[in-house]
């Protein structure tokens, strides 16, 4: 017991056996190519006007290509991820409500917003779009088709780009929502409840079944009016009737169980693990993804840390015994940074198992935290904007 | 002849409606073909029936005996009802004895096979499915109130019953996913949130029945 604590301690110690670092010139010439991306991604897409915005885009761009070249120098993906991750969540309640706030006046989506079809697309509407977009060639999504960053066919060109390359790594390192709930299941140290996922892991799957064909059969994205949990934290429907309200209430509820307080008392994605349909969805893309976490059976010494720690009970005995995690795996990284055996680590497809470990990492790291920049970088630059707006002038809209 | 053409005509609507509840009722048997064709007979008694309740209610209506006031929430409490077998099957059933929970799963269990819940859900969906206000459902119920006695109203709805079914012929081959068991306890959880849905549905509807009384 004690030697597995103190193995624990220093796996999150970030000593772990097999943890070794980079020199810093490699490092530095590693991440080069990136901080050229990120330049160019968060300098072209808005160039900064006035001296508040050159202060939030210089220290956007230093905070993003910081994380990253902990990543390559340190080789450790997690914790690194995780600040990036939670960053940008919060970074896109910030800048998104403002947002809409400015557009609308309110946060409320009112009837006039759905008819002209004026809510952004969001990815998790995904599944339920493809069978009534097959048959009836109808986007059940108050959304544009076409045209600017925030209309459904943006959405679906990221999103296949994305699960082409990284599988349910989407949900690990793009989804703006993510990071919400993996804040949250960082606030203790330990575990108040045990979780350990049970039959319930099957549940995003149910719930993805009943959406696509409640979807496909009334024609209207039912997961949206009725189960988002992060509805709570972006736009609602206005309330307007008994109805409204009851939705208001689930949304409210479904957020502050999944996406707060069981990640605090248990230290995992509730939400991703056990209620997301869009996750259920995108685990099938895992299969033709080319990175996933490979485990060697003959170094796994069968501690457990692993599965104890996976935060949507991806990997197990049962897994490891197959060969990696199961494909509910966001390759988060937190298994292969904790592993005190350094049995567990990034794999991609076709290459020998004696390959480089790190090299493999960093295959699927540099397109993860590229797409992850993509995603947040703009939002993180905004939000640091009107933070900054709020502290100097009490306000952060207009 | 009109009935049944009246439910052929309508079909797609129907089977709109059955879809998300039919479905995971034969995914979480698992059976093969075979099995599916029980489930789907099971499920089309229950609608068979819930049409016939129907038939009987338009007849009533006509008779002056059911007036509007009453049907939401006696609609509603149905619902209610079959809800509830639903949300049993699907989250207490999982799994025999240590399912997602062993208590009741165990009790139910020990019922006699023809009141097992995996026997009765699809028939309870049937029913709840077999009792929605859909509109080609309320155009058979005009046609039926129209007709003068109970036996013919039953028999329309029957036709119309016969002429909806058609489109739901094709759904045992869903059994062919029985090559993945874990559809089974996906099938059974996706029953279990229908009913929940139709839980909330039948409580709106008892809600705004009583309002109206």
């Amino acid at each position: 017991m004690k030697n597995e604590a103190q193995q624990t301690f220093l796996s999150e110690a970030g000593q772990a056996p097999g943890a070794g670092r980079r020199s810093p010139l490699a490092a530095f010439l590693i991440c080069l190519p990136m901080m050229i991306l990120t330049f160019m991604m968060l300098f072209g897409r808005q160039r900064p006007v006035g001296a508040v915005q050159d202060i939030a885009f210089a220290a956007t761009f230093v905070f993003f290509n910081l994380m990253f070249f902990l990543m390559v120098y340190r080789q450790r993906t997690e914790r690194y991820r995780a600040v990036l991750f939670i960053v940008y969540a919060v970074a896109f309640v910030i800048s998104f409500i403002s947002q809409i706030v400015e557009l609308r006046g309110t946060m409320a989506l009112t009837q006039a917003n759905i008819l002209r079809a004026e809510a952004p697309f969001c990815h998790i509407a995904i599944p339920m779009t493809l069978i009534p977009a097959a048959l009836n060639k109808t986007l059940v999504f108050p959304a544009s088709i076409a045209g600017g960053s925030h209309s459904a066919a943006a959405m679906f060109i990221i999103w296949i780009g994305a699960s082409l390359a990284l599988g349910r790594g989407f949900c690990g390192w793009g989804c703006f929502f993510g990071g919400l709930e993996d804040g949250f299941s960082r606030i203790f140290k330990r575990p108040l409840l045990k979780l350990t996922g049970g039959l319930w892991r099957y549940l995003p799957y149910a719930v993805l079944l009943v959406i696509v064909l409640t979807a496909a059969t009334s024609l209207s994205p039912t997961y949206c009016m009725w189960l988002c949990p992060f509805k709570a934290v972006t736009e609602y429907v206005q309330v307007t009737s008994f109805t409204t309200l009851i939705q208001m209430i689930i949304f409210i509820s479904l957020f502050a169980g999944l996406v707060v307080i069981l990640p605090v008392l248990t230290k995992r994605r509730t939400q991703c693990a056990l209620f997301c349909p869009f996750g259920a969805f995108q685990s099938f893309t895992n299969k033709v993804s080319g990175c996933g976490i490979r485990a060697d059976k003959d170094k796994c010494v069968k501690c457990g840390l692993c599965a104890r720690s996976c935060p949507t009970f991806s990997i197990d005995a049962e897994s490891i015994e197959a060969g990696g995690s199961r494909l509910t795996c966001l390759k988060c990284g937190k298994c292969v940074d904790l592993c005190p055996k350094g049995a567990l680590s990034y794999h991609v497809k076709g290459a020998a198992p004696a390959a480089k470990s790190d090299v493999q990492r960093l295959l699927f790291v540099y397109p993860a935290f590229l797409f992850l920049a993509t995603m947040g970088g703009a939002m993180v630059r905004d939000a640091l904007f009107r933070i900054v707006k709020l502290v100097a002038t009490g306000h952060m809209i207009g | 002849m009109e009935a049944f053409l009246l439910g052929l005509s309508n079909g797609g609507v129907c089977l709109a409606y059955c879809a998300p509840v039919l479905v995971p009722c034969m995914i979480a048997e698992g059976g093969g073909a075979a099995a599916s064709v029980g489930v789907l007979l099971r499920f089309l008694c229950g609608r068979l029936a819930g049409y016939m309740i129907f038939g009987a209610a338009a007849w009533a209506v006509s008779a002056s005996l059911l007036r509007g006031g009453y049907r939401t929430p006696v609609f509603g409490a149905a619902y209610m009802v079959f809800a509830v077998t639903l949300v049993l099957y699907g989250f207490f059933g999982i799994g025999g004895r240590c399912g997602v929970s062993c208590g009741p799963a165990s009790l139910l269990a020990r019922l006699p096979g023809a009141l097992r819940l995996s026997f009765l859900a699809p028939v309870a969906a049937g029913l709840a499915t077999g009792l929605s206000l859909c509109p080609p459902f309320l155009l058979a119920m005009a046609g039926a109130a129209e007709k003068g006695s109970l036996s013919y109203s039953l028999f329309f709805f029957f036709m119309f019953f016969l002429g909806a079914s058609v489109f739901l012929v094709p759904a045992p081959l869903l059994g062919a996913l029985r090559v993945y068991p874990a559809l089974k306890t996906v099938g059974r959880l996706a029953a279990g949130l229908m009913g929940v849905y139709y839980f909330f549905t039948g409580l709106l509807m008892l809600a705004g029945g009583m309002k109206g009384l």
